[in-house]
């Protein structure tokens, strides 16, 4: 029962976020900077992308062609959003 | 109305793998207007004025808290609709309700922070750094509320009605809601508090 109930793939899918989320706290550690945002881009992409795939069934229907292109469609808007205004405001690039 | 039971309840009509794609969709807006909350507070994170900057009043211990708080939460509403696709009702509401309990403690962690901040001095109103990260964070939180009163609703709707081609739906919906909101707040996490602190 306990099997059934606890797929290995969900508890896989749990335990290296869990592991994931420790990882990123070494950016905490006095470790070069240039490094940290490397570390913590990595540790949230992958984190995200085990909750679509793995727990929210992203590729499971016929559809799967469609949602994907979906969610990188929302995905280019939002970094073209955040990069755009940082390159603006933040970055000085607008002399 | 076609059935199709090869399907899994929740996709077993066209209404209803119309439905789910759409709530894909919704999504996808929802990253945009997320997105725009991120970038407000990217360009406004230095302008701390005569108040606190980030490292000054984030706390690690009730960020871990809340981060483990809610990755365990998305766990849980996985494993409910796994137990969904069993048709195991009672197993579902079961890891159903302790998904909204932990939800509940998540609300309850963010809402004892945002008392501590306001209390050190952080409002609202004392910098523009402040403003857009009680907005950040405020919306991720109503997200979170309005989660838990959608989870209560459907509850009582599987209680009531049993598990259905359209309660199956709903629940379906509901955790890719949830699961979304996690994946929200890996990115405050990593990028308001962890990048504050470091």
């Amino acid at each position: 029962m306990m099997k059934q109930l606890f797929p290995v793939k969900h508890v896989v899918g749990y335990v290296s976020s869990l592991v994931l989320t420790a990882l990123a706290l070494v950016v905490l550690m006095d470790i070069p900077s240039a490094a940290k945002m490397g570390i913590l881009v990595v540790t949230a992409v992958i984190q995200s992308s085990l909750q679509l795939v793995l727990f929210m069934h992203i590729g499971e229907t016929d559809e799967k062609k469609s949602l994907y292109i979906n969610i990188a469609y929302a995905l280019f808007v939002a970094l073209v959003t955040i990069l755009g205004s940082l390159f603006i405001f933040v970055w000085g690039w607008y002399a | 109305m076609k059935i199709d039971a090869t399907q899994p309840l929740e996709y077993g009509t066209d209404e209803n793998r119309y439905k789910v794609f759409g709530f894909w969709l919704f999504l996808g807006a929802e990253i945009a207007l997320f997105a725009t909350l991120f970038t407000t507070y990217f360009i406004l994170v230095n302008r701390y004025a005569n108040g606190p900057s980030g490292a000054e009043i984030f706390e690690i211990g009730p960020v871990l808290v809340e981060t483990f708080l809610l990755l365990t939460s998305s766990f849980t509403i996985g494993l409910a609709v796994h137990s969904m696709r069993l048709g195991l009702k009672k197993q579902m509401m079961i890891f159903l309700i302790i998904t909204l309990l932990l939800g509940a403690a998540f609300l309850g962690v963010e809402i004892y922070e945002f008392f501590t901040y306001v209390h050190e001095g952080a409002t609202l109103s004392t910098s523009a750094f402040l403003s857009s990260l009680f907005l950040l964070l405020g919306t991720h939180g109503a997200h979170v509320t309005f989660g838990l009163l959608w989870g209560i609703a459907i509850l009582i709707q599987l209680r009531k009605h049993g598990l259905n081609h359209r309660t199956a739906n709903k629940s379906f919906i509901f955790s890719l809601y949830w699961h979304f909101l996690d994946v929200v707040w890996i990115f405050i996490f990593s990028f308001v508090y962890l990048k504050g602190l470091m």
